[in-house]
């Protein structure tokens, strides 16, 4: 009889339950630990529930895709490696988050650890789903938590901007992905993925096409929001330079992460149909136009930035339309060579923002001159630093070449040379601004001699991420071979144990 | 592919539901006299003099309590349509149905927990 609680179900859940049930567990003991206790016990904690979870995800590569929960949630290798990505994400932040002290947070230490926790729960949901429904839970659970580790410094003015601008901008593409959704729901009565896809071509073939684009079209832009493509990404400089470096990070990795596997799974399993030659090629075009845009705004507009986390907020842009290359293409080695730059994207991206953080934090200050005269201060901090810059700026024995270089692959074997020329020559402008920080650390004289107090658990994250940058860039075919051995294809064929077949 | 026929009616639902306070007030307005008279054109409070101005602060404090009213509609939604169908479920499922609404119930516990410990009940 009680057969129920003890099904499978449950294990291939292991990491979202271990992720929930921490959330959980830490919020209530938050509220019972003194007003002065520390509360790194909390973090610890959420730190050590992000590693279980990431063991468990790893664990349950090896299997047949897997349909839970009325075929709403699926558990396969797709859903594993970005989970596994993200936890990573997550758990580097927690590192970096762990010397915060309490004025910054302004005693609200565990409340932002947890909701990290829930954050992260929303991009494994998101990864994982099957089903309109349970996308939309997950990337509004993301978000909503999201919002808050924004505006968490509820007295700095610039933190209440980013959280309000976050909030109504964030809300506002929800709407959007919504209203594509009903759309969708509307020509096929179903919000499954693959009865979506089957019937979206019946859809198609009987006049709907109009619709089918319409919605197509109200969800991109949506997503546009999410992942932050030119022409959707005015909320991001302000957010980023806003939110703590930490939130700022995660912002920058791990939500773009999940907001990606979003867009590709709903790319690809319910509107394959519309991908197909024979019907159009204007969708096709539609991201290719949103990459080219991103790539083009992005790193012009970082050009001017004097602000190291707003430069970094442009780049993020100009990287989110980099990885839409691929998707928008449908590149054959799409899969591999996607994992791969978004590995490299987590270690460089969030190196940089782990040296950016200590640096401003010492300096007081989130200009560009901070960084002047860091290599006669802290020597390893500039090489760190250089290595981030020089992989994000896309030169070789970085991780950042090898990714930029098989993503221009994707391109260049559909033959959208033009896209690859826009890549090739967006690349060449971001140098200067790239190079415009390791000019400040090398060629200009510090306001102080003085070092650079680096707290360990951030060390370790650059650490970290210049052992990934590099070893990354030392072996990319050893690499890209173990990601293209992960059986990518069955995150997009029906599981066989789908009650609806 | 064509339109469910049940999108009619929601049509149907939405053309009446704008024309019937349409057609009402606009009746009303063409066979009512028009004679407005100072006394007329006071606001109506329930035939007492009507004192003072109708833009009146409300305390911020009530939208905690509205909050808190949520998770109690939320939980009331969610129970109903559960109790329902328990038997049934009960016979397929076995106590597994049980244990779900539990922990559908700590959730909500524990944001209960968390207004509490946060003052939110408290009046100051």
């Amino acid at each position: 009889m009680e057969q129920y609680l003890l099904d499978f179900d449950l294990k291939v859940m292991a990491p979202e339950l271990v992720i929930v049930s921490a959330a959980a567990l830490l919020s209530v003991m938050d509220l019972f630990l003194k007003e002065t206790a520390s509360r790194k016990v909390i973090a610890v904690l959420s730190l050590a529930a992000v590693l279980a979870a990431g063991v468990f995800a790893v664990m349950g590569f090896g299997h047949p895709p897997y349909q839970i929960l009325g075929d709403t949630y699926r558990i396969d290798s797709f859903s594993l490696t970005f989970k596994v990505i993200i936890l990573a994400g997550t758990a580097l932040v927690l590192l970096l988050s762990l010397h915060l002290n309490k004025e910054e947070i302004e005693t609200r230490e565990g409340e932002y650890y947890y909701l990290l926790l829930t954050a992260v729960l929303g991009g494994m949901v998101m990864v994982s789903s099957a089903d309109l429904i349970t996308l939309f839970v997950g990337l509004e659970l993301l978000s909503l938590s999201s919002y808050v580790l924004v505006g968490i410094r509820r007295k700095d003015l610039k933190s209440n901007e980013a959280a309000w601008k976050y909030v109504v901008l964030g809300g506002v593409s929800s709407a959007f992905i919504l209203y594509g959704m009903s759309f969708v729901y509307g020509l096929t009565g179903s919000t499954n993925l693959f009865v979506i896809r089957d019937r979206l071509m019946q859809a198609l073939y009987s006049g709907y096409d109009l619709f089918v684009y319409l919605a197509l079209f109200l969800m991109v832009v949506g997503f546009g929001f999410k992942i932050a493509t030119a022409p959707f990404q005015m909320w991001t400089p302000d957010v980023y330079q806003g939110a703590m470096t930490p939130v700022t990070a995660f912002l920058a990795v791990v939500s773009k992460t999940a907001a990606f596997a979003l867009v590709m799974r709903i790319m690809l399993i319910a509107f394959l149909p519309v991908f197909s030659p024979q019907i159009s090629v204007g969708v096709e075009k539609l991201l290719m136009i949103l990459a080219a845009l991103s790539m083009i705004a992005g790193n012009a507009v970082a050009l001017k930035q004097t602000n190291a986390k707003r430069l970094m907020a442009y780049s993020s842009i100009a990287q989110a339309g980099y990885i839409l290359v691929p998707l928008s293409t449908l590149g054959f080695v799409l899969f591999p060579s996607l994992a791969y730059y978004l590995l490299a994207y987590l270690f460089m991206t969030l190196g940089a923002f782990a040296v950016l953080d200590v640096v401003t934090r010492e300096g007081k200050n989130e200009e560009l001159h901070v960084f002047a005269g860091l290599h006669q201060r802290s020597p390893w901090l500039a090489f760190a630093m250089s290595v981030f810059l020089i992989s994000l700026a896309g030169l070789p024995v970085t991780a950042g070449f090898f990714g930029k270089f098989y993503l221009i692959i994707n391109a260049i074997g559909r033959e959208q040379h033009w896209l690859a020329g826009v890549m090739i020559l967006t690349t060449v402008v971001s140098y200067y601004y790239y190079f415009g920080i390791i000019r400040q650390m090398y060629f200009r004289s510090p306001a102080s001699l003085r070092p650079i107090p680096v707290p360990w658990t951030a060390g370790l994250v650059i650490v970290v991420g210049v052992i990934g940058t590099i070893g990354l860039g030392l072996l990319p075919d050893t690499v890209l071979q173990s990601l293209g051995k992960i059986d990518w294809g069955s995150g997009f064929d029906l599981a066989k144990n789908a009650v609806r077949q | 592919m064509s339109l469910d026929p049940s999108l009619m009616h929601i049509a149907v639902f939405f053309i009446v539901g704008i024309a019937l306070p349409v057609v009402a007030l606009g009746i009303g307005r063409l066979l009512r006299p028009h004679q407005p008279s100072a006394d007329k054109s006071v606001t109506y409070e329930s035939g007492v003099d009507p004192t003072g101005d109708s833009w009146v602060q409300f305390n911020v404090r009530y939208y905690l309590f509205a909050l808190l009213f949520v998770i109690f509609d939320v939980e009331t939604v969610f129970l109903y349509p559960w109790a329902v169908v328990y038997d049934s479920l009960r016979k397929e499922m076995g106590l597994f149905v049980l244990a779900e609404m539990l922990v559908f119930l700590l959730f909500l516990v524990i944001g209960l927990i968390y207004a509490w410990k946060k003052k939110v009940l408290e009046w100051k």
